[in-house]
Formats: structure tokens, sequence, C-alpha cells
């Protein structure tokens, strides 16, 4: 099995460590930020950033020096910087390792890029659920204070910083950028219409950077260890590692860090441990519930932004799902589309309604009420919430159904022609939605 | 267009300012582009996705509500990925919607009928159940079907951003979002119904009109509200001769489409079926309807035989607040040209008579400033702490002003800066609030005149000797009497001076706590003083703005006995010609009148009940004209039907000045006449027919005999000479410095849904504050053992009235120590309270006054 360096897991898997603040410093830990302290300007931090070619880990994938750069340089009043943390998307579970068990990394992380934008607030928006990660970054923000490597003045720069631990309250859309903007000003979590985009009108109007948890914890790294070493590793356009968060029927389910552009079939058979016995392979869900659907013939395609994009779906938040050939891909997309149909925030047309809608066909399809004009209608209802919704959670909620519609259809035919699910014939489902 | 921005819509090469957006661009290309949640007054919010554009260079279509127009920019909408997209959204809209078309009150007038009409195929594709919401009620008078709902927002936005009562929001999410009260809480409503009016749907309707009428039946016509002086342009939708719902159109009128609960659930006292609709004498008590004919001849000969009797001055007038400024001037003439008496007043003496004779004694005029200014200002100090209630659209304007332009407001009053049910309460959104003690506004602004005064510099507009005279007729006044008498500090005091100064626009309103309460004309001329020295009057964007409640309180401005004196402080006062308001009353008590001609007013209400019941028994003929059997009309040996304000054609001028069209909805209900046309039929009878031949005639007569406004150098050597007169300041009588332990400072005012009398005959209005109560603080309540709509005992230390019992109702908008009595339930108090009259402009002053409250014992 190829091994990698790994940047992100090495500190937490080194044995005995604990994340806490002096364990962090012995692994060379807030060297960066001393390093940008005492004597690299904030520009030339975000140019570093932009020449590593770091591009955030959230989601979209955007370059986050140019994100960084798109603030406003002299602008008067406060800018913010919130990191995302609310890790909601099914089937990921990376940043929660890296808060549980290395908070300062993504904490140095922030410091810095709060340095480089000229932010002197930053808020920690962590997922409601993680109650012990939120008391762990609390602990050690405090820690921070105590070293005098938060507030004022910080290692005797003329730099000032705070920051807060916001929790959510349990709405997936809470993790879109601007529902997050939202709700940490006390509002409904409702994403907004862009534009304008956070960079000049985010947390309370200001000029705002939303980054990743993963994507700020290698910012240290990249200021200690240089762009080119960074931009060395992965493909030319997909720089750094990334951690996959594996799940499914194979024999080792778990986080990995690799560097961007190996295979699936590498990450599938020899990181996760292949299939387990018996199982064989049916299809990957590649970037989180919101990417589009692979199959087994997709296993060579290569786990780097463009690749899979081009192959048709995305490397989003970066939890791979692998379903075996027992799973029925109606009953897998219904159950997402119950998830996307729960998490639709209401605040659009097309999702709102549209999300209701989907629902209640897949589950006619899926208990045996499905009639053939229903794939027809599935794929113009997904037509029609694509690219026409305030945020990105509608078009996440059609990939689902219209790749298995694309990869799966015969499945959905069986449903329909046999008048139940091939794969739970005696299955009795509840029709009406909500 | 100061900075044009060109674009191609629709292949349409189109030219507009910088800033506008797309959907309002594509106007202008001639294209209306469907849309739900787009409304000019709120922000985008761009939620509903029905506006979308395809735009060049940009793969995904974009809605255009929130798209601001660029350089160059090449947009279409008549594309087929547009319609597909148009069809999309509307059919998600439709899927769910209950297709209840014909028994909504929306229908005809939906917007998601008209563009369901024109951007969905005819069949629906919608095969699935149904989601249902139940029916529900937000109150009283509004009525949520959500089912309907396209979850625009509207409502919630404008609650939110115009009215800032946010008494909306969504609740859920989903699928199953609707619009709801904040966490189930009972709504804090300000019921201007504006949710209803924005809504695009039927999802929110009003109760009051549940049903009523189907929009295309109704004739609409525009007119102006009556409630208050704010000057409202709303529209009468009437079928046959009743008034169906009132409505107000976006952008128009000097209330821009906004109106408040009296304007819009207000018009039920129209066809209300206590109208007076024959003419009745009163003889021996016994009433007895006759014809017009015979009650015409009948005032004609007796005011006839009365002037040749006792002579014409032996016949006094007084026509109140809701007559057009036509009726107002034909009365004058009636009663001056005709019958020969010069004993006429009008409602204005009722406040209004100390702004108009004060401003015109200091500036040759009272119109210093406009609404706009007040949107425009930087700052707003404000004597007018229940502007929310007594004047809600000038209200709306004040907080367009704090929201949207981050104005500052100042407020001066005896309310508490806590607010309960009423969010927009404005001494809440003050950047500062001076909570005064109740009655002191005119000590603190002599305070603010000295520190003003003493910090002037001369200028060419502020002369070294007037400042001097200010600085000496201010010396004898201490900081520390003004701090013992209002409670507010020098230091306080100073800070809102340097504010209101320095700002660059600065507007100063006042309301009828100073206008309508003791010593009101020298606080007005004082108010003058003060705005002088600071600089904010007489200059573009600043002014002074006085509220009032009449319709017509522009449009009458020294009542019908008294003109302004001409010029100058030295002889302040006015030249007398008749007798006002409480003379009249006073020499009818004496004997010295014998007949008296009521329009519209009810003195027996406004002024000291016994004292005016009293005065009338001595009465040869009284002659009331009336909408309803007031106490007043039930004095009367003639009870002349009136008709109202939706039955006539007249002018309102507005408290801003703005002389407005006041329309016919409906013919007159009964045989009553518009007061013009029986003054007309009188006059025909004395054998002195005025020949007019329409209300258009008396206007244009009534318009040459104004005065023409005074020019600019006209204004500015009239204040120069305001200037140049002596000044003497004496502190006005402590109101709170009575030495009575445990007194309640007691206040009669307007309230939200209820302006005098007429409110108490619309419905409407009624559901909302259904019980009469006296309003008291929690924590005086607490304090004297007593619940919310517990009876209490209210008694006069000053008067020998006896006592009253009335329950209250709970308000943290009330200072501790003082007592809040809505005028519509007050002739009682007023019994009890003090009473006198302006020395210069004899304005009565009864509506303030300190009471004792105790616990009714309860017979066990
Ligand atoms: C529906 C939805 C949910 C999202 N949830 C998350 C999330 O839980 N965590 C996250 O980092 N980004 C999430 N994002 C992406 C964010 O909007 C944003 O792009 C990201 O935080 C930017 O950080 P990055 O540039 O570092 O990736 C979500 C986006 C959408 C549309
Ligand atoms: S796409 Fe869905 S989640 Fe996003 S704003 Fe619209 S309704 Fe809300
Ligand atoms: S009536 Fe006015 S105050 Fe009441 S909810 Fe509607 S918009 Fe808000
Ligand atoms: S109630 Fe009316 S205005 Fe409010 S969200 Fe629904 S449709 Fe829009
Ligand atoms: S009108 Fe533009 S999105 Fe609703």
């Amino acid at each position: 099995m190829p091994t990698y360096e790994k940047i992100l897991l090495k500190n937490m898997e080194q044995p005995g460590y604990t994340g806490s603040l002096s364990d962090y410093r012995k692994t060379g830990g807030y060297m960066a930020l001393e390093k940008v302290l005492k004597g690299i300007a904030p520009a030339e931090v975000i140019d570093t950033i932009k020449r590593s070619g770091l591009r955030g880990r959230g989601g979209a994938g955007f370059p986050t020096g140019v994100k960084w750069s798109f603030i406003p340089k002299d602008h008067p009043g406060p800018k913010y910087l919130c990191c995302n943390a609310d890790e909601s998307e099914p089937g990921t579970f990376k940043d929660r390792q890296l808060i549980e068990n290395d908070p300062h990394q993504m904490l140095e992380g922030i410091t810095i890029a709060c340095y480089a934008i000229g932010a002197q607030t930053a808020y920690v928006y962590i997922r409601g659920e993680f109650f012990l990660g939120a008391k762990i970054i609390q602990g050690a923000i405090d820690e921070l204070y105590q070293a005098q490597l938060l507030g004022k003045k910080i290692l005797g720069s003329n730099f000032n910083l705070d920051i807060y631990v916001h929790r959510g309250a349990g709405a997936y859309i809470c993790g879109e950028e601007t529902a997050l903007l939202e709700s940490i000003e006390g509002k409904r979590g409702k994403p907004r219409t862009k534009p304008p985009f956070p960079a000049t009108h985010g947390l309370y109007q200001k000029p705002t950077v939303v980054n990743n948890v993963e994507t700020l914890s290698n910012v240290p790294h990249i200021i200690n260890r240089g762009p080119e070493w960074f931009a060395a590793i992965g493909t030319a356009k997909s720089t750094g590692t990334r951690i996959f968060s594996v799940s499914g029927p194979v024999n080792r389910p778990g986080n990995y860090e690799v560097p961007l552009g190996i295979t699936f079939r590498e990450m599938i058979e020899e990181h996760a441990g292949g299939m387990k016995e018996g199982k064989r392979l049916k299809a990957i869900i590649p970037g989180g519930a919101s990417a589009s659907f692979f199959t087994s013939e997709h296993l060579d395609v290569k786990m780097d932004f463009e690749s899979v994009a081009a192959a048709g779906s995305m490397l989003g938040s970066g939890g791979v799902t692998v379903m075996d050939d027992e799973t029925c891909m109606v009953a897998a997309t219904l159950n997402l589309l119950e998830f996307f149909h729960h998490e639709s925030c209401g605040k659009c047309t097309p999702c709102r309604e549209g999300s209701a809608w989907l629902l209640q066909i897949l589950r006619r399809i899926e208990g045996g009420e499905g009639r053939r004009e229903d794939l027809a209608q599935l794929e113009q209802l997904s037509h029609r919430i694509e690219g026409m919704t305030i945020c990105a959670f509608g078009d996440a909620e059609v990939a689902p159904i219209l790749s298995t519609l694309k990869h799966f259809r015969a499945e959905y035919e069986a449903h329909i022609d046999e008048k139940h699910c091939p794969f739970r014939p005696n299955l009795a489902l509840a029709m009406a939605v909500p | 267009m100061n900075h044009p921005v060109r674009l191609t819509f629709n292949g349409k090469e189109i030219e507009v300012e910088k800033g506008t957006l797309l959907i309002e661009a594509a106007k202008v290309a001639g294209a209306e582009l469907p849309h739900f949640c787009y409304h000019p007054k709120l922000k985008y919010d761009a939620n509903c996705r029905m506006c979308i554009v395809e735009i060049e260079k940009m793969p995904k279509l974009q809605t255009s509500c929130s798209t601001v127009v660029a350089e160059g920019m090449v947009v279409r909408s008549n594309t087929d990925r547009v319609k597909e997209a148009q069809n999309g959204v509307m059919a998600f809209l439709l899927g769910n919607h209950p297709l209840d078309c014909p028994e909504c009150d929306q229908g005809g007038e939906c917007q998601l009928q008209d563009f369901a009409h024109r951007y969905s195929p005819t069949v629906g594709s919608f095969g699935e159940t149904k989601r249902v919401f139940e029916k529900e009620y937000f109150g009283p008078l509004i009525e949520k079907e959500m089912n309907r709902c396209v979850s625009c927002l509207r409502c919630v936005r404008y609650c939110d951003e115009v009215i800032g009562a946010n008494a909306l929001g969504s609740m859920d999410r989903g699928s199953v979002t609707e619009i709801g009260g904040f966490a189930h809480h009972p709504l804090d409503c300000e019921f201007c119904g504006g949710c209803i009016q924005i809504c695009p749907v039927g999802a929110l309707t009003s109760r009051a009109s549940m049903y009523d009428y189907r929009p295309w039946q109704v004739k609409k016509t525009d007119t102006i509200c009556t409630y208050c002086g704010d000057g409202c342009l709303m529209t009468m939708e009437t079928i046959d001769d009743k008034v169906i719902r009132t409505s107000s159109k976006l952008g128009v009128g000097r209330n821009e489409g906004d109106l408040c609960a009296k304007g819009f659930f207000g018009y039920g006292f129209i066809n209300h079926q206590e109208r007076l609709t024959r003419p009745i004498i009163i003889q021996n008590g016994k009433m007895q309807q006759v014809t017009w004919e015979w009650a015409i001849k009948k005032a004609a000969s007796d005011f006839m035989a009365i002037k040749e009797k006792y002579g014409p001055e032996a016949i006094g007038g007084i026509i109140g607040a809701h007559s057009t400024n036509e009726e107002t001037y034909l009365f004058y003439k009636l009663m001056r040209d005709i019958i020969g008496t010069p004993h006429v007043d009008s409602a204005a003496r009722y406040g209004d008579v100390n702004a108009h004779q004060a401003l015109n004694a200091a500036f040759s005029t009272t119109c210093l400033m406009r609404y706009e200014d007040i949107v425009g200002a930087d700052l707003i100090l404000s004597f007018a702490g229940d502007m929310t209630e007594t004047n809600p659209i000038c209200a709306i304007k004040v907080k367009e002003a704090v929201r949207k332009n981050k104005a500052k407001l100042i407020a001066i009053d005896a309310f508490n800066t806590q607010r309960d049910t009423y969010k927009s309460h404005l001494p809440h959104i003050a950047s500062l609030h001076l909570q005064i003690k109740m009655g002191t506004e005119g000590v603190v602004i002599l305070g603010l005149i000295k520190i003003l005064a003493s910090q002037a510099t001369p200028s060419p507009v502020l002369s070294a000797d007037y400042i001097q005279r200010m600085k000496q007729a201010t010396e004898s006044i201490s900081f520390e009497m003004i701090e013992a008498i209002s409670g507010i500090s020098k230091a306080t005091l100073g800070e809102v001076a340097k504010r209101y100064a320095g700002a660059s626009k600065a507007v100063l309103i006042v309301g009828s706590a100073i206008t309508r309460n003791s010593n009101g004309y020298q606080n007005m001329l004082n108010i003058a003083d003060l705005a002088l020295l600071a600089g904010q009057v007489a200059k573009e964007g600043a002014g002074i703005l006085a509220l009032t409640d009449c319709p017509n309180g522009g449009g009458d401005p020294s009542g019908g006995s008294e003109r302004p004196a001409p010029v100058g402080r030295e002889n302040a006062g006015v030249v007398t010609r008749g007798k006002t308001l409480v003379e009249i009353i006073d020499a009818v008590e004496r004997g010295e009148i014998k007949a008296l001609y009521i329009v519209g007013d009810n003195p027996v209400r406004s002024l000291p009940q016994k004292r005016v019941e009293a005065a009338f028994k001595k009465l040869d003929l009284l002659i009331c004209q009336e909408l309803f059997m007031t106490e007043t009309a039930a004095a009367a040996d003639i009870v002349l039907p009136a008709a109202s304000f939706a039955e006539k054609e007249g002018h309102y001028t507005s408290q801003e000045g703005e002389a407005q069209k006041v329309r016919k909805a409906i013919d007159p209900i009964g045989t009553s006449k518009p007061d013009w046309a029986v003054f007309s039929l009188i006059a025909e009878k004395m054998n002195a027919p005025f020949g007019f031949k329409s209300v258009n005639d008396i206007w244009k007569e009534r318009v040459l005999s104004l005065p023409p406004a005074p020019t600019l150098e006209e204004m500015v050597s009239h204040i120069d000479a305001f200037c140049a007169a002596p000044r003497q300041f004496i502190l006005p009588f402590a109101a709170s410095s009575n030495g009575i332990k445990d007194l309640f400072h007691l206040q009669v005012g307007k309230t939200l849904s209820h302006a005098g009398k007429m409110s108490t005959y619309a419905d409407g209005l009624n559901l909302i504050t259904p019980n009469q109560s006296i309003l008291i603080h929690p924590d005086d309540a607490e304090r004297l053992g007593i619940v919310a709509g517990e009876t209490i005992e209210i008694s006069f230390p000053n008067g020998d009235t006896g006592s009253i019992q009335m329950p209250i109702a709970l308000s943290n908008r009330l200072a501790l120590g003082t007592l809040f009595v809505p005028e519509h339930c007050s002739m009682e108090i007023k019994r009890g309270l003090p009473f006198e009259t302006d020395p210069v402009t004899h304005v009565p002053y009864g509506n303030y006054g300190q009471v004792r409250l105790s616990k009714v014992a309860v017979a066990v």
C-alpha cells in the first residue's frame, strides 16, 4: 500500500499527543504565526497562500488566497473571519477529527488568516452536536489568551485578535456560508442571495472570509514550509493533501489523508482495505451527500477537483460513501431526499416546493406506487431546481436524483413495473409529505 | 439622470440611472417582469425566483430584483430558457395551492392569478397530495390562510422595515414554512394593515371586509383620511353606498402608500347604523324627525328672529375638525357676512392655533418643512413621544430616517423609554431619550435656549443683539430650577443643544404635549427661538413641524375669530375680532349669546362637561350639525344630519400645509348633506344666497381670499423683526412641584386605534381595543396592589368633583407615577381635571392634572 507524508493528521498520530498548547508547540506550533508577525506583510501572506494553490476544503474548492485577496484593503471598520466548523454533510467527519485532536493547528491557521485580511475578530461556527469539539476549542482559546497568543498585541506586535466559539442549533443549512453569517448575527439561518458576496458584505454587512476547518488547518504548514513545498503535493491544480472520510461496506472505514489525485480505486482498495467479504461495489458518492453518484466504472477517476468534475461529480466535502450491490439505488436516493427535504430552509421557491414534490414521487416509487411518467417528472423537476435557487443546496438535492436516474435508470423502472422495491418487496411506506 | 448606465434589454437599448435594479430597468424597456417577493418599498430578498432573466456572460439565470444594472449589460427575459424557468417557478408555487380563488378575497387582484395566467401552462403537473395548513387568525382583524402563501416574506419585511413592529416572522422551515408571530407569542401588532396590503396573494386578508366583495365590483375613490393631520391619501372602495374597505397605493400620496390602524380599519363609522339620516327637532326632550325644508326654514327664521331681537352678536358659531376648507370658509362667511356676528371659532382652537399663531408670529408662515425633510434629516428633535399613536405616518417618516438613513432621534417627553406592545414606540428607538416630568416641556425648552444663547456666536442670521437679549432673558432661570422641575440636568441639556445645533440638517417636531397643554402658545414661541438659535429653521432641509389631529389642521390656521398679529413680539398677541371657543361658551353662560350653531364639534365632551351643559340650557337656540347623536346634538333644538368626508367634495390642508382633494366616494347617508350645502340652504333662506355653483367655486374664492405666501425677503425681514422684539421668559408653573404626596400625573390623549369619538363608531377599531381603560405602569399597579382589568377609583385633589371609577390596563410605555387616559373615554375624567385657557390664544387646557388612585373596596 502506498504511503504518503501526512500534514494535518501528523501531530495527532504521534503517541501521547493531546492537542494541548504545549504539545502543539513542541511540534513547532505557532512558529508560523511568529514568523508572519515578525516580518511578513499581510499582502505577502495572501500571496504565499495564493502561490501554494490551496483550495477550499469546505465544498466548492475555491482558491483560498484569491478569496482572501477579495477583502477590501482599506475598508474602514471591522472585518471578520468565520471558520466553518459546521460539518453536517452526511458521510463527512474529517473536520471533527481535526477539531477534537489538534485544535491549535486550526486556531493558528485562523490567526494567520486574520492577520492577512486585517480582521480582529474571528468566529468558529461549530455544529451544535459537536459539544465535545466546542469544549475543546474553547479550552484551546483559553490557553491562547493565557499565553498571550490571543487578545491585544499578540507576540508583541500591533496585531489584536479575539476568537469566539459560536455553536449552531442543528440546521444543516447553517454550513452554507451566508446562512452561517445570518445565524451568527442571531437571525434565522437562511442563505442570502449572492452577490453581494461575503468578501464585501459579510457578517454584519462587513468584509468577511468564510473558510473551512481543514482549509485553515493547512495554513501554518504552508507558512512554515513554503508555498512551493505545498504546491508540489497533489496535482498541478489540486495541490496538497485532503482528508477523505470513507464509509460504507469497506474493511477499514475512516479518515484518510492523501495527496490529491490518487484514484478512487487506490482509496477504496488500498487505504480503506477493500470491500468487505462478499460485497461488490455498486456506487460511490465521491464528495458528500451533495455530490452526484459514481459507479464501479469510475474507480479509476483521480481524486482531484478537476478529474472528479470532468467525470460529472464533485469532490465536495470529501465524504466518500461506498455502496454495495445489495443497496437499492432508489432507496439510497430516497434516503438522501428525506434528508434534503428535512433540511431545506424554505426560503426560495424551487427548493422549498421542489424538495417536497420530489420526495413524494420517490416515496411512491420506492413504495411500489410509481408511474412511468414519474421518471420524466423527476428529471423535469430537478432541472427546474438546478441553478434556480438562492444557495447551492438546490443543486445538491437534485444531484443524487439526476445521477442515479442516469446510471441506474433500470432500477427505477423495475420498481415501477414490478410495483415494489426489488430489494425490499414487502416495504410499506408512508406517502404523505410532510 | 446623474449617472446614466446603458444596457440592452430584450434587444432594446436603454439608459437608466446607476444603481437601478434590473427589474425596474425592464420597465424602461417596456417589459414587466413577473415577480412576487420584490417590492419597491422593501430591501430585495430574491426568494421567489420568479423574476429571473438571462444575462450575457453569466452562466446561470439571475434574479432581476437583486441585480443592479451595469454598463453594457445584455439582458433577456424573452428566451425559451427564461420561459421554461418561469414555468417551473409557477408550477412550484401552484403545486400546493388550494385553488380556492372563488372564495378568496384577493381573487381578481392577485399576483399569483395574474402571473399564472401568463406564465404557466393550463394543465398542472402536480399529482401528489397537497400540503394543508389550518386557517388561523392574527388577532381580531387579520386572517391567515397559509395554503395560499407564496412565502415571499413581503409581510414580514414590511412589518420589520417600514412599521418596525417586528410582529411577524417565518416559522418552521422547508415545505412547511409559514408566517407567524415569534415563538407563538401574541402578535405585537400595530394593525396598520400593511401586511395585508403588501401580500401579493390572499394569504393575509382583512377580517373587517371578509367575503364582502369581489375586487372588481368595488368603485375606487381616492381621498384623504380624516383621522389626523398627516394628510394620508387613501382609496375608498365602495359598493353602492357602502364603504367596503380602504386601501392605499404604493408610493402615492404624502404617506407613500402607508396607512395606520385608523386609516385602514377605521372606516366603519361611515356606514354605522346610528348615523343621523334626517333632520330632527328636539322639544322638551322629545325628538321628532322633520323635512329638510322645514328644518332649514326654522333655522333661518330663528336666526333672523334672534338677530332682530338681540342683535347679531347674540349669535355664535363653532365649526369642527372634519369640515373641509371650503366648508369652514363658507361657515365664516355665513356667520360673519350674512348673520353678521364676529363670534365664530373652530376646532383649531383646541390647540392648533398655538402652533399656527406662534409660527406665524416668528416666521410669517407655518409651512417650514416637508416630510421629505424628516426623512433626509441627520437629527430629529421630537417633543412628541406619542407620535406613533397620534400621527402614525409622520412617525413612519421618523422611523425611516432613523433606520434607513441612520438619523439620530432625540426624544423629549414624559413617556418611558421602554416599550410594550408597540415596538415602534418612538422613545424606544431614540438615540437619546429625555424622560421628563409630565408637562415640563416648556422648562426644558428654556433650558436649551439658555445653553444655546450662552454659546451662540453672532452671524448674519443671528445678530449679537438677539443673542444678548436671549442671554439676558434666561439669566434669572437657573439650571438647578430647571432640573428640579423637569428632572433634566444641565449636562444632558448641553448634550441635546450641542447635537441639535451641530447637526447639518435638523428638524424639530412638536406634538400635542406642547400645543394642547398649559402655556402652549408661549412654549411654541420659545420653540421658534430654540430653532433660530440652533440655526435649524428657515434653512434647506431643516425646520419645525407641529403635529395635529385635525385633517384640516393646516387649513384653518387662526380659527374663525382671530387674525395673527402682523409682526414681532411686542404685541405677540393677536387682534381679536370676536369671541373664541371658550369665550363663546362663557358668553352663553352670561346670557349674552342666545343662539349657537355648532357644526361637527362636541364641546360637551371636549370642554368641562357640566359647565357646557349648564350654559347650553340658557340658549334660546342651539343648532347642531352632526353625523351622530352626540352629547352636544342631544342638547340641541335642531339637529341637522351631516355627510361624512366620504360623502363630499372639498379640500383638507394637512399639518404640512398640503391642500389635498377630498373626493366623494358614496352618496350622503340617508338625507344627510355636506356642511357646505347646508350653509348654502340657510343663506338662501335668509335671502342672501352665496351663488356658488360648485364646491370648486368656493375653493377658488377661498384661495383668492388667502394672503399670498410671504416671499423670501418678506420672511427674512419678518424673522428679523421677531428677533428684534424684547424677550421675557418666565419659568412656567412647575407642574410637578405640587407638594401633595402620592399623586399621579394624568394625561388625556390619542391612542393608536382611537382618535376622539368618531373612531368608537368603527367596529374594526373597537375590536383592537375593546375596553376603555386607564393606562398605568405595571410597577405602580403592583405597588397599589391592583391587577390589569381591575377597576380603580380616581379622585382629584384640586377639585370638589368627587371621584370616578375605571378599569386599568398595564403599559410599560408609561413612566412611573404617570397615567394615560385615551381621549375617547375621557369625558368623566375631564370633569375633575383643572381647566384653564391660554392667556393669549385662549386655547382651552384641560387634558392634564394630578389625581389620586385608590383600590376599590370589594364588598364581600
Ligand atoms: C448547503 C450547504 C452546506 C454547506 N455546509 C458546509 C459545512 O458544513 N462546512 C463547510 O466547511 N462548508 C460548507 N458549505 C460550503 C460553504 O458554503 C463555504 O463554501 C465554505 O465554508 C467555504 O470554505 P472553503 O473556501 O474553505 O471551502 C456548505 C455549502 C452549502 C451550499
Ligand atoms: S436552495 Fe433551499 S436551502 Fe438554499 S436558500 Fe433555497 S430553500 Fe434555502
Ligand atoms: S398589521 Fe402592520 S403591525 Fe400588524 S403584523 Fe401587519 S404589518 Fe405588522
Ligand atoms: S403571507 Fe403573503 S406576504 Fe407574507 S409571505 Fe405569504 S404570500 Fe408573502
Ligand atoms: S421577485 Fe426577484 S426573486 Fe422574487
